[in-house]
């Protein structure tokens, strides 16, 4: 993995290059027609954000060039030089030096600038000298700088003794050295070795994210055709036979899944004036710190989370952090703190906001989950804190009762859910009264591999994302009890509520589910001897069972959207195809659990809580 | 050519299907009936891949299936149209040989039928717009484009895309969608 450093370097290059090439082609332009104001513009311009990029860089040698060349052209533009063909041949050579110098940062090679530089320093000192004293003579200023005696330049470079060191040479020079009709051509040759110049190409390569999302999917086909070819064959072949083919194409998946992973720090390096913004509205004090901005992650994913994170640290600056005044009161320092920060851990991308603020008064989210009717009092009381301040994602469901410019507009943390959800992400909160709150985001660091467990239901084969997933158990009729509505059982000491999918699957709507035994008719059914496979999954701090007809195997499958209009059964979040090529429905955990907990049922008899 | 093109314009309010070009039709048998859509409603006529059962879709929406690598809703029209008995995904399986992909820039879905679909030119003079049909209130005939009438044939000339953004559709998913 590179460094940071090293992508800006990258990225310095690339554009420089570019600029270097721009810089060429517009010279030439201007050679032919030497009033075109629009090409010196163009230059100056180019030759001032160069500049500045190197500067930032810390490439001071191409600033300091680049420098030259800005004022040069800046004379130009205001009409103060004219340009003349021993110009420009110093130009041109001035711009490959550049170039050099430029590649130079790459290879960490060392060119010799130093003399076309003095050059153009000395033609820019009399062009001004003359247009302050005498009303200036329009005639090209050329100067003689012959000096063969350039030394090489030194590197690392320091700013003080390059800036200070060509003047120096400049003001002995100008004494020994007449300021007119010195000729050009002739001490080209010896200040330097004649520039090198091959064409130079810039390594890297600018692809619309289209076409890398072309490209996944193309791959992602590959890989289910692959895996159907294995199935067909797999009687009657020896297993080493796709051994190759296996690797080759999982070598291309992981390589173009790699190619779309970008550092977070792009995203976050923009938060710091969202958390500004958001702190001067509110009049307080925040200061935002990142860690981890090396941490890669897949380009879409960061983009489907970037609204999230936005409405995170808004959340954190307008809710969590106190007043200033608040703060004094409460012994902490004026400035809230936000760190933003992000990890790898395996192949899943954890994302912390955390603050210094308040926290979150768990006792409040749980009235006022109670008054929203989203639970009963009883299963409020039941509920840890932790588990209880989830509640914050519920739809409809806002803590700050006035509304503000920054939060509580409604919009709430739902949003942020929603946006995880849809990834195959997770959001778990860690809040302590008075010292601060955590939100802990964990997401897949790539879209295209879902891991999953396939089971069987009826005649179908369906896939559930590893992602929610906990564990796997097998119980018999007897461990199962009808409470109310509903059926429970006990998974590692905690009393879960246990669904059979079927009988949700058969359900015409969600309203039926209202009608009496609806969810015991399985049950009714059952066998006391038949061994139940039951998945059980938690989402938003809730666990539940789902009992399937089989469960079959783990796989990664490569998902695919369903296509409208049947994009519209949300317990469904996509397909995938199998080795069979019959198409596999990709469950939908979130959604589901969302109907069961949120609308239709009544929580006293499907929720529990660990 | 330019004639017809007059003619077009001198019939106001008309859609295009009034002019006296010829039309290509689909034509297949829902049914004992014969059914037509619009050549350009229809992408393609595939082997019935295996269909996937959809949980909590209504009755005639069988499931999706893969076709050349999208998934793709399949629907019975047979049942929609109370034509026949309600049946299952299975039976859908084994028993509906071939699939009209009707396309559109909406959505994509297919069209169960039992036999090759033939494609029939017809004059516009044959088709009979304004049709008056007594039929419950439950279905709604908005769908029926035009009854084309040959020498013994009958077709019933439907827009699909009718059929398809018909309420029902929409309500019946949108059951489950409600707290999502």
């Amino acid at each position: 993995m590179k460094s940071k450093d090293q992508e800006y370097k990258e990225i310095f290059l690339a554009e420089a290059l570019e600029n270097h090439e721009e810089l060429n082609r517009l010279l030439t332009l201007l050679e032919k027609k030497s009033d075109d104001t629009k090409s010196v513009n163009a230059i100056f311009r180019i030759t001032h954000t160069l500049k500045g990029n190197a500067a930032g860089m810390g490439f001071q040698n191409v600033a300091d060039f680049a420098h030259v060349l800005e004022d040069f052209f800046g004379e130009v533009r205001d009409g103060n030089l004219a340009l003349d063909d021993a110009i420009f041949t110093n130009l041109f050579k001035a711009v490959d030096v550049l170039g050099a110098l430029i590649n130079a940062i790459k290879d960490d090679g060392k060119v010799q600038f130093r003399g076309i530089k003095t050059k153009l320093e000395v033609l820019l000192k009399s062009v001004r000298q003359e247009t302050a004293s005498t009303k200036k003579e329009d005639k090209p200023i050329e100067n003689k700088t012959a000096r063969s005696a350039t030394k090489p330049k030194q590197k690392p470079a320091k700013k003080v003794s390059k800036a200070r060191r060509p003047a120096a040479d400049l003001k002995s020079e100008k004494k020994s050295v007449p300021d007119h009709h010195a000729k050009m051509v002739e001490e080209g040759e010896n200040t330097q070795e004649a520039p090198d110049t091959k064409m130079t190409f810039s390594d890297l390569v600018q692809v619309p994210v289209r076409k890398l999302d072309n490209l996944l999917n193309l791959v992602g086909e590959l890989v289910i055709e692959r895996d159907r070819i294995i199935a067909v064959n797999a009687g009657n072949m020896d297993s080493n036979e796709y051994a190759r083919l296996n690797r080759v194409s999982s070598d291309l998946q992981y390589s173009v899944m790699d190619v779309r992973l970008v550092q977070v720090g792009f995203l976050f390096n923009k938060f710091h004036r969202v958390a500004r913004d958001a702190a001067s509205l509110e009049g307080k004090k925040v200061s935002l710190n990142l860690k981890g901005t090396d941490t890669e992650i897949d380009r879409n994913i960061l983009q489907i989370i970037s609204d999230s994170l936005i409405h995170l640290i808004r959340n954190a600056v307008g809710h969590g952090i106190e007043t200033p005044d608040e703060r004094k009161k409460a012994g902490k320092p004026e400035e809230g703190r936000i760190v933003l920060s992000a990890f790898s851990e395996s192949d899943a991308v954890i994302i912390e906001i955390k603050d210094d603020g308040t926290g979150i008064d768990a006792a409040a989210v749980r009235d006022k989950a109670i008054k929203k009717g989203l639970i009963s009092a009883e299963d409020a009381r039941q509920m840890s804190d932790n588990d209880a301040i989830l509640m914050i994602f519920e739809p409809g469901f806002s803590t700050m009762d006035q509304v503000t410019s920054i939060s509580g507009r409604g919009v709430g943390m739902d949003v942020v859910k929603k946006a995880l959800d849809s990834i195959g992400g997770n959001v778990s909160v860690h809040a302590e009264l008075g010292k601060g709150t955590t939100f802990s985001l964990r997401l897949p660091s790539s879209m295209a591999v879902k891991g999953t467990l396939l089971f069987e239901l009826g005649a179908e084969t369906y896939a559930i994302p590893l992602a929610y997933t906990e564990a796997v158990v097998s119980l018999y009729k007897p461990d199962l009890h009808k409470v109310s509505n509903g059926l429970v059982a006990t998974y590692l000491d905690k009393t879960i509520s246990v669904v059979f999918l079927q009988d949700l699957f058969a359900l015409k709507n969600w309203e039926s589910v209202y009608q009496d035994k609806v969810l015991h008719r399985s049950f009714d059914d059952l066998d006391p001897q038949k061994k139940l496979d039951i998945i059980i999954v938690s989402y938003n701090g809730r666990t539940i069972g789902f009992v399937v007809d089989k469960l079959l195997q783990q796989k990664e499958i490569v998902e695919k959207p369903l296509m409208k209009p049947m994009d519209r059964v949300k317990i469904i979040s996509g397909v995938t195809i199998m080795g069979n090529g019959h198409v596999c429905l990709v469950f939908n955990v979130a959604a589901i659990c969302n109907m069961i907990f949120t609308k239709n049922f009544s929580s006293k008899n499907m929720m529990s809580y660990q | 050519m330019s004639d017809n093109t007059s003619l077009k314009m001198d019939e106001p309010n008309e859609t295009k299907e009034q002019s006296l070009e010829t039309q290509q039709l689909i034509v297949f048998r829902q049914g004992t009936e014969e059914y037509g859509l619009h050549i350009d409603q229809i992408k393609e006529v595939v082997l019935t891949p295996n269909i996937t059962k959809m949980p909590q879709t209504p009755n005639y929406v069988k499931g999706v299936a893969n076709i050349r690598g999208n998934i793709i809703g399949i629907i019975d029209l047979e049942e929609k149209f109370g034509i026949k008995e309600a049946t299952t995904t299975d039976r859908a399986n084994k028993e509906n040989n071939y699939t009209l992909v009707v396309e559109s820039d909406e959505f994509k879905v297919g069209i169960l039928v039992t036999e090759v679909p033939n494609t029939l030119s017809v004059s516009s003079a044959d088709m009979e717009h304004s049709i008056n049909i007594v039929h419950d209130h439950n279905v709604n005939s908005e769908y029926i484009q035009a009854i084309v009438k040959l020498k013994d044939r009958l077709i019933i000339l439907i827009d699909i895309f009718k059929v398809l953004n018909e309420q029902e559709l929409e309500t019946v998913t949108s059951n489950t969608v409600g707290a999502g």
